[in-house]
């Protein structure tokens, strides 16, 4: 077991090893956009930047946090060694290497196609070489997981599956699923361009096919938030799950509806019709179920522990939960952060409304606060949690970690409200710099402003989790403290087999997958044949005809 | 298990019901076009659009800038350049264009170190005369494509002439619509309350578009020349029109401050 300790605080580490210089980063854009003076105000230079911060953000900090974490869980949960572990060394150096091709692309001037690509802007293949191991070396991971919990099952069979390890293998049957638009994008349009086998890109393909990871990587993300919200945070809070079978039709229902959703991405494309872009709106609004079914569960089993805490009355029970706990701190702040993101977000993916917001500030601003907010502080948390029990020795300050949420939650909301309130002005977004002497740009100043001092908190709170990490990390080793997952409230005895595994529903997937994205991906084949534009190098080494 | 095929039927139901909006109700309507019928709203629906089939009605003969596209053939064809074989060609370009293309006169640009694609892109417009140069237009017409691509091919390697665009430029200061030098400030970052892209995306020293010339140390008279050609409609060559639509704004200070900028990049006397 010590080495999986190992091999999944390896995974953290790298995960918030470079959190912070993309934190870093990102304050330095937010600087960047202002009309406050920034160091090196080079546009080249921030949209490198806006590259590397989204790049960590989106599949590093991501990726290892969630293999890391699901190895943690496997082992916690099931209470017996990893299999495969060797296994899950390699896919570990295959994503450090892939992450270290990325960056170091990035850093060289090579890569400034920010974290979509953004076809037929082409970077260096190195930079795809590099995103397409880290997305394989993941895939191992996803193996290892299902593995696991089948062992588990044929040594243990008609019983249900611990929650913590069948939530954490929908996530990476979720992930495999998410990953296979970005995959099939890189390696047959993105690369074969990249490597000079051809000169064109078919663009439109190119942004469909990101389309089906662009929304479904969003849940894969929030995963281990939510498997958080279900199997740590009641049990931080005193309490029990108010029911495991809802949990477990909770993730589910993310596996099954985050795939056909992702062309309410494309609203604005011009490559598909109206049907199509309708059907997966349409679809979008079933992920609300889940979430709404979480934000009750939640709640419900919060306020069990609130009132087996002595709270009385209506919201007594809220008082009476030990706040003090960074695990409780953080659920609560996530969950408010997940409400007015949520709304964001339906804004966003209704068909009429998302023309008011298409391409501004409004949009960045909302995934940061959803992304950003809701699932990072839940990391944090995790993370919290997760290091006593990983290392051997107590959380340093129990006190800091507070500090850090708090700066976090608060740091969160100066960035994003102004942000968002910027976006309804008309502020575009991928923007370098502005010339705020325009004077409707100079209306945005302020809240501009405003979004900079948010950055710097973010940026005070991102080295405040560090510095507690690392404290704790090189702390005085105590006794072991094992890390335990909520009860539910009746504990499930048997299940179905429907909730105790996902063979039926990745099929159910795979039918959706085919209805909501044959069609418009078959077209860039069948119907729109002759469809591709010169490939837009970004960065140049060569001239073509050098000898 | 009552509930669970409940919920099932209730979730296929509104899955039906999403494909039969999406489908026949979504693309009936669009502003300021007729209510189609079902069958059109359909094909609607999938996008297929009236522009996207064959052309019913005649269409006036597009004048078109340009007769060469960046197709995968032209990219090919220009890659295929063989400067050996330009050298010979380009026996005959000496005496406007100097030694090797590095030109000595404000009249002729330099050639040498130029992008291959963009010179045999002119080329091309000088061949069919979508870009007039008096001796110009003679000249090229006595090449064939494959001599256009070897010549191009032969001045791409020359040296001491344009520099190459790298790509890659160490982060300096300045670089952003805060610059108070009106050249750099264009360079580098545009000018948004015009719709002007910066040009530096395109011509260098950072960016690379295929089929715009490099235009580091070329001749500031020709620079200021071309741009001043292209703000009056003279020349009118460039694939989407975005010379002419930004030439048309810049002042005539403006463009010498640009053309200054590029023909004196990275000398001593001048601030890049």
């Amino acid at each position: 077991m010590l080495r999986t300790d190992r091999l999944a605080l390896c995974h953290f580490w790298v995960a918030f090893g470079l959190f912070l210089p993309a934190v870093v980063l990102g304050a330095w854009q937010m600087l960047m956009r202002s009309p406050l003076p920034a160091p090196l105000d080079d546009s080249n230079l921030y949209y490198a930047s806006v590259t590397l911060h989204g790049t960590v953000m989106a599949y590093v900090l991501t990726t290892f946090f969630a293999m890391g974490f699901g190895y943690a869980v496997a082992v916690t949960s099931l209470g017996r060694p990893l299999r495969g572990i060797a296994a899950a060394w390699i896919g570990f150096a295959i994503c450090v290497i892939g992450t270290l091709m990325a960056a170091a692309t990035v850093i060289a001037g090579r890569a400034t196609v920010l974290y979509t690509f953004y076809p037929p802007l082409l970077a260096s293949a190195w930079f795809y070489c590099g995103v397409t191991l880290l997305v394989g070396g993941s895939m191992i991971w996803v193996v290892l997981m299902i593995v696991n919990m089948a062992a588990w099952k044929r040594a243990n069979p008609g019983a249900p599956v611990p929650l913590a390890l069948f939530a954490v293998t929908a996530s990476a049957c979720l992930w495999a699923w998410t990953a296979s638009g970005v995959t099939a994008e890189l390696l047959g349009v993105i690369l074969p361009a990249a490597f000079g086998m051809t000169t064109q890109i078919d663009a439109g393909l190119a942004r469909t096919l990101f389309s089906v990871t662009l929304h479904a990587i969003v849940y894969f993300w929030l995963m281990p938030a939510y498997i958080a919200f279900y199997t740590l945070l009641p049990q931080a809070a005193g309490g029990r799950l108010y029911s495991d079978k809802v949990a477990r039709l909770v993730f589910i229902m993310f596996l099954v509806f985050s795939l056909p959703v992702g062309m309410h991405h494309l609203f604005a494309d011009p490559e598909h019709g109206v049907g199509f872009k309708f059907l997966q709106a349409f679809f979008t609004f079933f992920v609300v179920l889940p979430t709404l079914m979480t934000v009750f569960s939640i709640c419900a089993s919060l306020e069990i522990a609130g009132r087996i805490r002595g709270g009385r009355g209506l919201f007594g029970w809220i008082g009476a939960l030990p706040w003090r706990e960074p695990m409780v701190l953080a659920g609560g702040l996530s969950l408010l952060m997940l409400g007015l993101g949520g709304f964001g977000g339906l804004i966003n993916m209704s068909y009429a409304m998302n023309s008011m917001i298409h391409n501004t500030s409004w949009v960045t601003a909302h995934f940061h606060l959803i992304f950003g907010g809701t699932v990072v502080i839940m990391y944090f948390a995790i993370a919290y949690e997760m290091w006593p029990r990983l290392t051997g020795k107590p959380l340093c300050s129990k006190n800091l970690a507070r500090w850090q949420l708090w700066l976090w939650f608060w740091g969160m909301l100066i960035t994003t409200i102004p942000w968002h309130v910027a976006g309804l002005m008309g502020q575009p977004r991928r923007v370098a710099s502005f010339d705020y002497g325009i004077p409707v740009v100079a209306r945005t100043a302020p809240w501009v402003d405003a979004s900079v001092l948010g950055g710097a908190i973010l940026l005070i709170s991102a080295i405040l989790l560090i510095v507690v990490l690392v404290r704790s990390h090189f702390g005085a080793r105590t006794a072991d403290s094992p890390l335990r997952y909520a009860l539910a409230v009746h504990p499930p005895l048997r299940v179905p087999a429907a909730l105790n595994g996902f063979a039926l529903w990745n099929v159910l997937v795979l039918v959706l997958v085919v209805a909501a994205y044959g069609y418009p991906i078959g077209q860039f084949f069948f119907v729109l044949k002759p469809h591709s534009t010169p490939a837009y190098e970004v960065t140049r080494s060569a001239l073509p005809s050098d000898p | 298990m009552t509930s669970w095929s409940r919920n099932a039927w209730l979730l296929s139901g509104l899955t039906l019901l999403a494909f039969v909006l999406g489908f026949t109700v979504v693309g009936r309507f669009e502003p300021d076009s007729p209510r189609l019928g079902t069958w059109a709203a359909f094909c609607r629906s999938l996008g297929f659009t009236a522009d996207r089939g064959a052309a019913t009605e005649p269409q006036p003969t597009p004048r078109t800038p340009t007769t060469v596209a960046w197709t995968r053939e032209t990219l090919a064809e220009v890659a295929a350049g063989d400067a050996t074989r330009g050298a010979f060609i380009a026996l005959n370009c000496t005496a406007c264009h100097g030694e090797e293309g590095v030109s000595g006169s404000d009249l002729a640009p330099t050639l040498a170190g130029a992008d291959a694609a963009a010179l045999y892109k002119e080329l091309a417009d000088y061949r069919s005369g979508k870009r007039l140069w008096g001796v110009m237009n003679g000249v090229a017409k006595a090449l064939s494509e494959r001599d256009c691509a070897d010549v191009a091919a032969y001045f791409a390697t020359r040296q001491h002439g344009l520099q190459p665009i790298t790509g890659i430029l160490a982060p300096q200061a300045g670089r952003s619509l805060r610059q108070s030098d009106p050249a750099s400030r264009l360079v580098y970052a545009g000018d948004p309350s015009r719709g002007i892209a910066p040009c530096a995306v395109c011509h260098g020293p950072s960016g690379y578009k295929v089929g715009a010339p490099a235009l580091l140390r070329q001749r500031t008279a020709y620079i200021e020349r071309q741009t001043a050609a292209f703000a009056q409609g003279e020349r009118q060559n460039d694939i989407d029109e975005q010379m002419r639509t930004v030439a048309a704004q810049l002042t005539a200070q403006e463009m010498h401050a640009v053309a200054v900028f590029y023909g004196g990049y990275g000398l001593p006397d001048t601030v890049p």
